[in-house]
């Protein structure tokens, strides 16, 4: 009896050890494809740089230039919706709006809510157009005939992508400081340019390194994680079951590095 | 002494039961037909040439270079000669059928950047393919179009070896040009090693056509079909006695 209850409790010992090298293995399996993709750049055959740089435009057309529009609009949103809460506690104090803005918005829930629209927009586009090529073996094809798939179909996409959430997160707090800049305006009679100002002076070397930084690291495991993904599909019924596990594995990856991020900044 | 190709020297197919070790080897200029069960090896056999998949164990030759030694750059190089064609056509879809043609040309630094669209187009009307064909989507080609293009794009690099792992359709995109006449007026000149597993029917077998006929995993014969119709395996002599592939 005794033996038994024994066994059960090292099997949810050994369960729980299990659960907890997840992570751990998949941070290693991203480390071992990221060194993949880093070496296919030295490998990069005079005949590939076209295709390279043809490649990362269109990611950053796709991803960046294409959802502008959307980003502006989030951004003038999301921007008022700051706003009310501080006019609800009624602060006033310019400076300490200017610091709100920066702790809440610029150092974590842009790149945040950047990550996001990305991992769901252009990740997801990522894993099912590699995923379609996986299943119609065009990767395989091209593999076999000399084309080194890291350079050819991941590197373009992470290059691109990174571009891409930086000058999103950028454009996306341009939006939120238009639209919380006019909502104080409008109720706490705070004039726009002072507004500006505070959120600008605020912008310091340091904070935009850290930023740059998160956000860089957030792209590359979006793209990480979507591709490598992507590679395991084996046949198209694969692609709608991928979808949705490799975004929510991209976006709480991009939860725990703007964690860790804060931590450095705040901790 | 002819060069050789494809040499394989103890190769063990990963597959299951383990099958037995064999050697094989393919001189430039030779065709291959892999004759054998469905589940015999043969496909595997030519994923593990075209390095997409690994044996247990063995040795594999390519243009006389073991490619277990060769660096990533040096391995790249030596597949730029080689065509593979699979199951599926492998096409990307969002492309024309003329980008899907003019990649590995340009990957591979084939052609001049100018000449690359006029050596698809020469390429496609000596294959007599409708040049039309150039401007569509591969997404909107029709599974024989599709079929066709893979092919032609594993030719149009002109490679020293090919394989073919697929279904070889019997009729071409040109009316009354079969796949036969194809082989004998495009590819045969071209002095390639091609080693096909294309499934019933896909070429024909003369007596000059070397055959390498496959069970569980393993060579069971291979040689001329000449030579192996007088086989004492009465298996072996069946499949150098039929006029196809």
């Amino acid at each position: 009896m005794n033996t038994t209850r024994w066994a059960g409790g090292w099997r949810g010992i050994e369960a729980l050890g299990r659960m907890a090298l997840v992570p751990v293995n998949h941070l290693l399996e991203e480390l071992d494809f990221l060194a993949a993709v880093l070496i296919s750049l030295s490998l990069t055959p005079s005949g590939q740089w076209p295709f390279l740089f043809r490649h990362v435009w269109q990611q950053i057309y796709f991803t960046a230039v294409q959802r502008a529009y959307v980003f502006t609009v989030v951004g003038l949103i999301i921007g008022a919706l700051t706003a009310f809460p501080l006019i609800v506690f009624g602060i006033h104090d310019p400076q300490l709006l200017g610091r709100i803005m920066h702790i809440m918005m610029y150092h974590q829930l842009n790149p945040i809510l950047g990550a996001l629209f990305v991992a769901g927009l252009s990740g997801a586009a990522i894993t099912a157009e590699l995923g379609e090529l996986r299943a119609n073996q065009a990767i395989e094809h091209l593999a076999a005939m000399g084309v080194n798939p890291y350079g050819f179909f991941v590197l373009p996409r992470l290059i691109g992508v990174t571009v891409s959430l930086l000058i999103l997160i950028f454009w996306l707090n341009l939006g939120v400081t238009v639209g919380a800049a006019v909502m104080l305006g409008f109720y706490q009679n705070i004039p726009l340019e002072v507004f500006f100002r505070v959120c600008a002076s605020g912008l310091t070397i340091g904070a935009a390194v850290l930023t740059t930084g998160m956000a860089i690291m957030q792209a590359i495991h979006i793209v990480l994680v979507q591709t490598l993904r992507a590679f395991r599909v084996r046949a198209y019924v694969d692609i709608p079951r991928t979808l949705p596990s490799a975004f929510a594995q991209s976006f709480i990856g991009c939860l725990l590095i703007s964690l860790l991020f804060s931590l450095v900044r705040y901790g | 002494m002819a060069d050789s190709l494809v040499r394989v020297s103890g190769l063990t197919l990963d597959l299951y039961p383990v099958p037995e070790p064999f050697d094989f080897q393919a001189l430039a200029g030779e065709l291959w037909m892999l004759l054998g069960a469905v589940d015999s090896g043969r496909g595997e056999l030519i994923r593990v040439i075209a390095g997409l998949a690994r044996p247990q164990s063995g040795r594999i030759e390519l243009f006389g270079v073991d490619t277990e030694r060769l660096s990533r750059r040096a391995s790249i190089q030596l597949r730029s000669r080689i065509g593979v064609v699979l199951e599926q056509t492998g096409l990307v879809p969002a492309w024309s059928v003329f980008e899907n043609l003019a990649l590995l040309i340009k990957y591979h630094g084939l052609a001049p950047d100018r000449a690359v669209e006029d050596h698809v187009v020469k390429f496609i009307e000596a294959c007599r393919a409708p040049s039309a064909i150039l401007a569509k989507l591969a997404c909107d080609l029709s599974p024989l179009e599709s079929r066709w293009v893979g092919l032609l794009r594993a030719l149009i690099i002109r490679p020293r070896l090919l394989l073919v792992s697929a279904y070889l359709p019997q009729e071409t995109l040109t009316a009354g040009y079969d796949v036969w006449t194809f082989f004998e007026e495009i590819v045969v000149p071209m002095n390639m090693t091609i080693l096909v597993d294309a499934g019933p029917q896909a070429l024909p077998i003369g007596p000059e056509t070397r055959l390498l006929i496959m069970e569980r995993g393993s060579v069971r014969a291979a040689g001329r079909a000449g030579d192996l119709a007088e086989h004492p395996d009465p298996q072996v002599w069946r499949y150098a006695r039929s006029s196809h592939a």
